[in-house]
């Protein structure tokens, strides 16, 4: 039974070599490229193609289904003279804006419904409820509060993207294993000490995925808010745009419009979220969704 | 800092740990469950203790009771020693952290400065040999070394008293979970460590062969409720069979108590 202890120290060294994770080699970058790039862009290609087809067969008048070619030269020319740019300007600054003030107001939120067992039992569920309630619900009753304002815009916006943000920040600590914070109670951790190095950053991934769906509520809750709340002292956003468009019976107008608010939908997730989430659950070993 | 390490802690009592009369009952009325019933246990600085019993016997209870986890019901716990660290059957590193900063965190809750943990957490890490692996996370390593991060850790967080008060160490099957080689590695390893640092250790297991192979002293508890049924210095005797097939022996007649 007895193994001499310099035999067992080098059986362990053996062990650790064989345990060392080979490290893993990253494919060169055209690869990767072929790999998660060239996918949709084929498959914007055929929508494209499809849409073509459909024009030409003229099942549908022009005035319902324009050319691709004429909503691309709307696009044109809403960029080259700038419009584009002041359209985009109004309204991501406004959603940025409502984003953030919406993170600071849902953090703490969801910090307390999480952990005083008392406001959870009040609105746990009332805030789970606010989330399947369509924030384009809150807008006439907005404008007859604040008029037609920027602070109806804010209010709907935060009436959407406060509920996601919050009710991520809960699950994401309900789902940390009890086990760590009683370690961290052992390691003689206090409460604030356990709150900012354990519970916080273990509770990450899902505050980032509460994060992510509160940016696609405000977003789309701003969009909502600008199609139904216009006046000229509010400036033309992209929902107002999409308005307009309409007002003036010009499709092709409110095509551009629709991939404009899907551009910045895309762009802001592959941008920013997407990068962000990848770090964090790479860090954590979690790589089996990416 | 590096007096820790050495073996020459010199302490002016001769008792670490001293539980008395330590009852522990969960629930209250009819449904109350007694898990302990009035234990007494004395554990000296540096001893090395192996509590042993079967399910339910309260060893786990026992071992939260010392490291302020849990209350006692009733009885008396008096700890001569620095903050017991607590070693449980997972690991339990915190994963988006390296295994340096998993050390360093216990450190930084004792409130070391950033220098000085950084260095001590490198010191523990190649104490256990995993200097080389200091800033991989945890998913990059494996179950044993996993482990042994956490090895570290514990002993980051209780040999940091500056009055030098000897250190204590609360192991729940630390290494239950693990393959028979890894195990066999990781007892000698922490043996290893003990000689080295002098931290009183207080092992649960019900493994018998591990409690005479590891502890000075074997303590056998019963179950339901647990008290402390008999005791055995194996200091001697490691590698004695018969010592292990006679605390086997008590082991079972305390099982075969609640057939009935």
């Amino acid at each position: 039974m007895a193994t001499p202890p310099d035999t067992l120290d080098k059986v362990g060294a053996g062990l650790d070599a064989l345990d060392v994770p080979a490290e893993a080699h990253k494919p060169p970058i055209w690869r990767r490229f072929l790999k998660t790039g060239v996918p949709p862009i084929i498959a914007f290609a055929l929508l494209l193609g499809v849409w073509q087809a459909l024009w030409a067969s003229a099942l549908l008048p022009e005035f319902q289904l324009p050319a691709p070619v004429d909503v691309w030269n709307e696009i044109v020319r809403s960029v080259s003279t700038g419009e584009a740019f002041s359209i985009l300007w109004t309204s991501l600054h406004r959603a940025v804006f409502g984003f953030i003030a919406a993170v600071l107001i849902a953090t703490p939120l969801g910090l307390l419904i999480a952990k005083v067992r008392v406001v959870r039992a009040a609105i746990g569920s009332l805030l789970t409820g606010l989330q399947s309630l369509p924030s384009v619900a809150w807008v006439p009753a907005a404008i007859l509060w604040f008029g037609v304002t920027p602070s109806t815009i804010y209010f709907v916006v935060l009436m959407g993207s406060v509920p996601s943000i919050a009710n991520g920040l809960v699950a994401g600590i309900d789902q940390i294993p009890p086990l760590l914070p009683r370690v961290g109670r052992a390691l003689g951790a206090g409460r604030l000490a356990s709150a900012r190095h354990i519970l916080l950053p273990a509770a990450l991934p899902g505050y980032l995925a509460g994060l992510k769906q509160g940016w696609a509520f405000s977003w789309r809750s701003l969009m909502a808010a600008e199609i139904i709340a216009t006046s000229p002292q509010l400036g033309t956003g992209l929902g107002q745009y999409l308005h307009n468009g309409s007002s003036l019976n010009d499709i092709n107008m409110v095509i551009a419009a629709i991939f404009l608010i899907l551009l910045v939908g895309i762009g802001i997730e592959l941008l920013l979220f997407r990068p962000l989430e990848r770090a964090v659950l790479r860090a954590r070993g979690l790589t089996g969704a990416l | 800092m590096t007096a820790t390490l050495e073996t020459t802690v010199l302490s002016t009592v001769d008792t670490a740990v001293e539980l008395a009369g330590v009852r522990k009952v969960f629930g209250h009325g009819n449904s109350a469950v007694v898990a302990l019933d009035g234990v007494d246990l004395k554990v000296k600085p540096g001893e090395f203790v192996c509590l042993l019993g079967a399910s339910g016997c309260g060893k786990s209870t026992l071992l939260n009771i010392v490291a302020g986890l849990d209350g006692a019901t009733s009885g008396e716990l008096q700890l001569n020693t620095s903050r017991p660290a607590v070693m449980f059957q997972e690991p339990a590193l915190m994963p988006w952290l390296t295994a340096a900063r998993n050390v360093e965190l216990a450190l930084r809750f004792a409130g070391v400065g950033r220098l000085a943990r950084k260095r001590r957490a490198l010191e523990l890490l190649k104490l256990v040999r995993l200097g080389d692996v200091a800033d991989k996370r945890p998913h990059e390593l494996s179950g044993g070394m996993r482990q042994r991060v956490a090895l570290a850790r514990a002993l980051a967080s209780t040999t940091v008293s500056p009055d030098g008060a000897p250190a204590l160490l609360l192991m729940d099957e630390p290494f239950a979970a693990l393959d028979a080689i890894t195990r066999d590695v990781l007892q000698s390893e922490l043996l290893r460590v003990w000689e080295t640092t002098n931290t009183a250790i207080i092992f649960v297991t019900h493994d018998v062969r591990e409690a005479v192979r590891l502890g000075q002293r074997v303590v056998l508890l019963s179950s339901r409720p647990g008290r402390v049924v008999r005791e055995w210095d194996v200091t001697d005797s490691k590698n004695n069979t018969d010592t292990v097939d006679e605390i086997n022996t008590h082991l079972r007649e305390v099982i075969s108590g609640h057939a009935s």
